[in-house]
């Protein structure tokens, strides 16, 4: 079922708000490939601790309005960066209360997938945050899918 | 499934009802997880008003006896939508049988 963002996020929040996890299929490219278009993701509610560097956390975009999917790539006064894995800009400072959890499972085609999510979350927000993640993501998809890469004419 | 007339329904504690835009969207919370992918269901303008009536203290016969009033109808038009309806709910363990309050 195709819901439309603000019901999504309203019923996320519900959920939520029960201190019980979320399973909601994700739509769009900007985590490209740690989670791909389609995915289904699992948000959990808000740790007692602090959301971590590299966690892909589930947000409400205070611009847009927005139900977003995005990593943390720093933890300052006034919240939280994020950026998208595959987007070409920072999300900007997100206040912690639109953070509404972290991501804590992500199936694809039936399957778990944990990539990007375990210990090497802290190296790809490093990386994001020097603009070298998504270069590093074009380059490393010409390497494995040369088939389907063409160059330009 | 056979449904008693006498029976009260209430939600169940095992789900996240929300009306949105005249709707009613139930997320079952399944093995702990609220789950919006495979699990999700919509009740209409008609479900929603079975649904608001559904609520511990009302019989199955008192439901249909105020839904036909407040639409008009003979009972016999609506018993079988009602019933219909409280059955599949219950099937998807999105109502169980109460005592009455």
């Amino acid at each position: 079922m195709s819901l439309p963002s603000p019901t999504v996020q309203e019923l996320l929040r519900a959920v939520l708000d029960r201190g019980i996890p979320c399973r909601f299929r994700a739509l769009g490219f900007s985590m490209h490939p740690f989670i791909r278009d389609g995915d289904v993701v699992t948000v959990s509610p808000k740790p007692g601790g602090e959301i971590r560097l590299g966690d892909v956390v589930a947000f409400c975009h205070p611009g847009t309005g927005k139900l977003m999917v995005h990593r943390v790539l720093a933890r300052q006064p006034g919240g939280y960066l994020l950026r998208g894995d595959n987007a070409p800009a920072a999300d900007g400072l997100i206040p912690p209360e639109k953070v509404l959890g972290p991501v804590t499972r992500v199936e694809r085609k039936g399957r778990k997938v944990r990539l990007g999510r375990g210990p090497e979350r802290r190296l790809l927000a490093w990386l994001a945050r020097r603009d070298l993640l998504r270069p590093l993501i074009f380059r490393a998809w010409q390497v494995l899918h040369p088939l389907t890469w063409r160059s330009p004419a | 499934m056979t449904l008693s007339g006498d029976a009260v329904y209430a939600p169940s504690e095992n789900i996240v009802a929300r009306e949105i835009e005249g709707e009613i969207i139930i997320v079952p919370l399944v093995a702990g997880i609220g789950d919006m992918e495979d699990e999700l269901f919509t009740l209409n303008e008609t479900g929603k008003a079975v649904w608001d009536k559904l609520d511990g203290r009302r019989s199955l016969y008192q439901v249909i006896s105020e839904l036909a009033a407040q639409y008009q109808a003979a009972e016999g038009e609506i018993d079988k939508d009602v019933l219909g309806l409280v059955a599949e709910l219950v099937r998807r363990r999105m109502l169980v049988a109460v005592e009455p309050a």
